[in-house]
């Protein structure tokens, strides 16, 4: 089969969508629509099937699509979600956090060879994990070597310089949140953040709260992070953030041995599960 | 406002020599919240503890500082004393001063320095201590012991004889684990056999035992006072309430196989009772080698059977029982030296056997009737050599550990032979003789005067030239190396756990150490306690030890059991994770962290928006939580905490450290 044309994609994403709210299986489904600006899209909730012909698909449709479906948590209806590689590990990150059910979402998934967002470069699904009906011929997922390049290279500093970097970093956050709002694995019903207690988290946006907010979201994700780079992505102050969690995941590979998440709904995460026969030499 | 006593205890000179005592003191007045401090020479003493009691008195103390040792030594001793006070127990906090300072430190003026902040860490603490109580759960008066070896049918007999009920569960067809296996026992030479079948009838006679063999744990869930486990009833394919034992099955079953009971050296039947003196004395069918049940041929023992016991379409079976203490018991195997000692022969000569075929070998009941001959030829062995130490003490390739038990029965091993083969020689490799039993080194001096040759060295190479076995050594104490032609070499091999112990300390939530031995709560303090509370140990599974430690620690075990079962109801720490539900996103992470199974996740209903909902959240089982505060960190959101560990407690040692 010919490789599928980005039109014939947005037509066939159109009509799967049609078909799915026609049938009054699904509420809305969430996908992308165009802005005044050609290189921008912005999420877009088709709710009637006229609706869809709103719906788009080119290579500036960025915003991941999953989180959305965490507006309603007790929906009546099923969320219709187009979803790429990234977004169907973001579903499963979810469900596989308990927030999600599998049976309140339709999952259109396109394959999806990356788009204008740098991300994308390391991307090694590009074929949707989970969904209900795939739009486009599947590929096989392959890890980019590059994947831990940036990081390999930033291990070589020193303490200090890494400090310094970071310092500087956290000096420019703002503490608007944007990066936990967009990241799947931040799915708390109140993240600690947003809780008053005295000595917690401090709510001014100055380097010792910026940096221990940078440190605590960098640990809460963890080894759940599914490398969609939605919080760098959303940083207004450009924040290198990937580069926490992506260590952690680089040195859960070189403890565990290989290591992703979300690649279905069922897994372990590394750091999630008591085993008496875990290895405690360090005792 | 809180008003904190602090009292700093000298220990004698313990702290006192290090740390300046009386400048901590002084230093905590000043503290926040102090309203009292004084220091003493020993707070835990009698008179001690009557000052603090008086303190708490006439300076309406409502929280407690104690500077001294290890809250692992006397915080219980504490929490008592404040029971007959107006002071919750729960409203005090030990500064470990002996252990963390004083013990660890030489330089005077910094150690006081730091067991002052250590006490104003504590004092912050205790500020945001509250009040906790403790509940009481009832209790099943009934017991489980898994393993029937000599220390699961010691510690059965023992419970029962208190008056509660107890199963004993085990793997085999037949009660008796190794020490019925074994011909007499070091350092009196007591016949084996006749000292444990007694008490393997008797537990197998006692009204208060129920024996369920062939069966293994399916799994364990519940907590102290309340275990339910699952037990797996393995398919026997003999109705053991109609069998009466006769036996006539076992005489005319075709296929004969490797006998596990007298370690590989006869044949047993498929059909058969493991040996004369089982417990029950009733057979089971290998299904692995029954014609019948592998080739759908045969079927004799059917037709023969005079009660028509014999059922080739038996299934598992699960049965679910309430427990309210557990035994482990389960025992120790010889570690296989044929894979670790290919310069041995790995097994490929006949002549190099074990000291458990050994013991089979010289047993009355054994292949031999007691007979001390090689198995390759049957000739009455002349030249024997016993190699200790294999796989034991020897970390590169086998355990780092000493199996303790080979000394003796080695020595148990020569004296025997010498004592059964005239004329006979016996030559002993070792590297060093441990003894340390009552009449253990009486026995090993006696072997020596019977003629048994030590050799102080490893053996390095045995092989095989004519009729003989070719053991080259070392002798280490002349310095030169060693060879001995020997008709038979008898190899002392290392004990090691039970295989599947693994799965037996995780379905019961306890934990092993390095060498997958079961680990005790604590080495000389709580030695048959585990780390899980209502869960004891006794025997091999802990380590490896000879017949008396073991059957001294079943009886401890025992003891234990009986002090639980002995109770209605029990108290429960309230130390225990807590979960703020109204916070809580219900992500389950909490719940495969737990190592006590103690958190589930439960349906409660909640409010989204202006909408009614079920949903979903972590709840904390007061009876199987230990405390140790695993799901505080695993959880982000911050809802669950650990009374008497809060996070806001913490954060308020480190702030007044820190800050």
């Amino acid at each position: 089969m010919a490789e599928l044309s980005e039109a014939m994609v947005q037509d066939l994403i159109r009509a799967e969508a049609k078909k799915a709210l026609q049938t009054g299986e699904v509420s809305c489904v969430i996908g992308w629509t165009a802005t005044r600006f050609e290189d921008r899209t912005k999420p877009y909730f088709a709710q009637t099937p006229e609706e869809c012909d709103m719906l788009i698909w080119n290579r500036y449709c960025i915003n991941g699509t999953a989180k959305f479906a965490l507006d309603d948590r007790y929906p009546d209806k099923k969320f219709g979600i187009i979803a790429r590689g990234c977004d169907t590990r973001a579903i499963n990150r979810m469900i596989h956090d308990k927030q999600l059910k599998r049976e309140n979402l339709y999952i259109i998934g396109v394959v999806c060879d990356g788009k204008e967002n740098p991300v994308c470069r390391q991307c090694a699904h590009k074929t949707p994990l989970v969904c209900d009906v795939m739009i486009g011929e599947p590929v096989q997922d392959v890890i980019p070597e590059s994947r831990f390049q940036e990081i390999e290279a930033f291990e070589k500093l020193s303490p200090d310089e890494r400090y310094a970097y970071w310092a500087k970093q956290y000096d420019k956050c703002i503490h608007c949140y944007a990066c936990r709002n967009a990241c799947p694995a931040c799915n708390c019903i109140e993240c600690y953040a947003d809780q008053y207690r005295v000595g917690w988290q401090g709510k001014a946006a100055d380097r010792e709260q910026n940096q221990i907010y940078g440190l605590t979201r960098a640990y809460h994700v963890g080894d759940r992070c599914i490398e969609c780079g939605e919080c760098e992505r959303v940083c207004p102050m450009h924040l290198p953030i990937m580069r926490q969690t992506r260590k952690m995941l680089k040195d859960i590979n070189d403890l565990f041995g290989p290591y992703e998440c979300g690649l279905s709904e069922e897994e372990t995460t590394a750091l999630g599960e008591f085993k008496t026969a875990d290895p405690d030499e360090f005792m | 406002m809180a008003r904190i006593g602090v009292f700093i205890c000298h220990c004698g000179t313990n702290i006192a020599s290090v740390v300046d005592v009386e400048k901590v003191a002084q230093a905590a007045k000043s503290m926040p919240g102090v309203a009292f401090a004084t220091d003493y020479k020993y707070m835990c003493s009698e008179p001690g503890q009557a000052m603090i009691k008086q303190a708490i008195e006439e300076h309406h103390l409502d929280r407690i500082v104690i500077g001294s040792c290890s809250p692992r030594m006397h915080e219980l001793t504490f929490r008592k004393m404040l029971k007959a006070t107006n002071v919750n127990p729960y409203m005090l906090e030990i500064a470990n001063l002996r252990e963390q300072c004083a013990w660890v430190h030489t330089d005077r003026a910094k150690a006081t320095e730091k067991a002052i902040n250590l006490v104003r860490m504590s004092v912050a603490k205790v500020g945001n201590n509250k009040p906790l109580h403790t509940s009481m759960i009832p209790i099943t008066k009934k017991a489980l012991v898994i393993g029937g070896g000599i220390a699961g049918i010691q510690a059965a007999l023992d419970i029962a004889d208190c008056g509660f009920d107890v199963t004993i569960v085990e793997k085999e067809p037949s009660i008796g684990g190794h020490m019925v296996m074994l011909d007499k026992t070091f350092p009196t030479m007591d016949c084996s056999a006749c000292i444990s079948t007694p008490k393997m009838v008797d537990a197998g006679a006692h009204p208060n035992i129920t024996l369920k063999t062939y069966c293994e744990v399916e799994s364990v869930s519940g907590y102290i006072g309340n275990f339910e486990v699952t037990i797996k009833e393995k398919t026997k394919f003999v109705n053991h309430d109609l069998c009466t034992g006769c036996g006539l099955c076992q005489t005319k079953c075709p296929t004969k196989v490797i006998s596990e009971f007298n370690q590989g050296m006869s044949k047993r039947p498929a059909i058969y009772i493991p040996f004369a003196q089982a417990v029950p004395s009733k057979p089971v069918i290998d299904e692995n080698a029954c014609l019948k049940l592998t080739k759908d041929k045969c079927g004799i023992c059917e037709k023969i059977c005079p009660l028509g016991a014999i059922n080739y379409k038996d299934e598992v079976r699960y049965t679910k029982e309430q427990f309210g203490a557990i035994v482990v018991a389960t025992g120790y195997e010889l570690a296989d030296w044929k894979k670790m000692y290919p310069e041995y022969g790995g097994g490929r000569y006949e002549d190099v056997i074990t000291g458990l075929q050994f013991e089979r070998l010289v047993n009355a009941s054994g292949p031999t009737e007691g007979h001390i001959v090689r198995p390759s030829d049957g000739k009455e062995p002349k030249d024997v050599v016993i190699v200790k130490c294999v796989g034991s003490r020897d970390p590169k390739k086998g355990k780092s550990y000493c199996s303790r038990a080979c000394c003796m029965y080695s020595a148990k091993h020569a004296h025997q032979i010498l004592d059964k083969i005239p004329g006979s020689r016996v030559y002993i490799f070792y590297m060093d003789v441990r003894t340390p039993g009552k009449g253990y080194e009486e026995f090993y001096d006696n072997t020596r005067r019977d003629g048994a040759q030590y050799i102080r060295g490893r053996v390095s190479k045995i092989y095989k030239e004519d009729d003989k076995l070719i053991v080259k050594g070392e002798d280490s104490l002349l310095g030169r190396p060693v060879t001995v032609e020997a008709d038979m070499v008898i190899l002392a091999t290392a004990m090691e756990p039970a295989p599947k112990i693994e799965e037996v300390v995780q379905k019961l939530g306890i934990s092993m150490d390095k060498d997958k031995w079961i680990q005790e709560a604590h080495p000389k303090l709580r030695p048959v306690e585990t780390q899980s509370a209502g869960i004891f140990l006794c025997g091999t599974c802990q380590g490896p030890k000879d017949i008396p430690d073991t059957v001294a620690q079943a009886s401890a075990a025992a003891a234990k059991v009986a002090a639980i079962l002995c109770h209605d109801e029990m108290e429960t720490s309230p130390m225990i994770s807590s979960v703020d539900q109204t916070k809580c996103s219900g992500c389950g992470f909490c719940v495969p962290t737990c190592p006590y199974k103690a958190i589930s996740l439960v349906e409660v209903p909640g409010r989204d928006g202006n909408r009614k909902v079920t949903k979903k959240v972590a709840q904390v089982n007061e009876g199987l939580c230990q405390g140790c505060g695993c799901c505080n960190a695993a959880c982000r959101t911050g809802c669950i905490d650990l009374k008497g560990f809060t996070n806001d407690q913490i954060l308020k040692e480190v702030d007044a450290l820190c800050l």
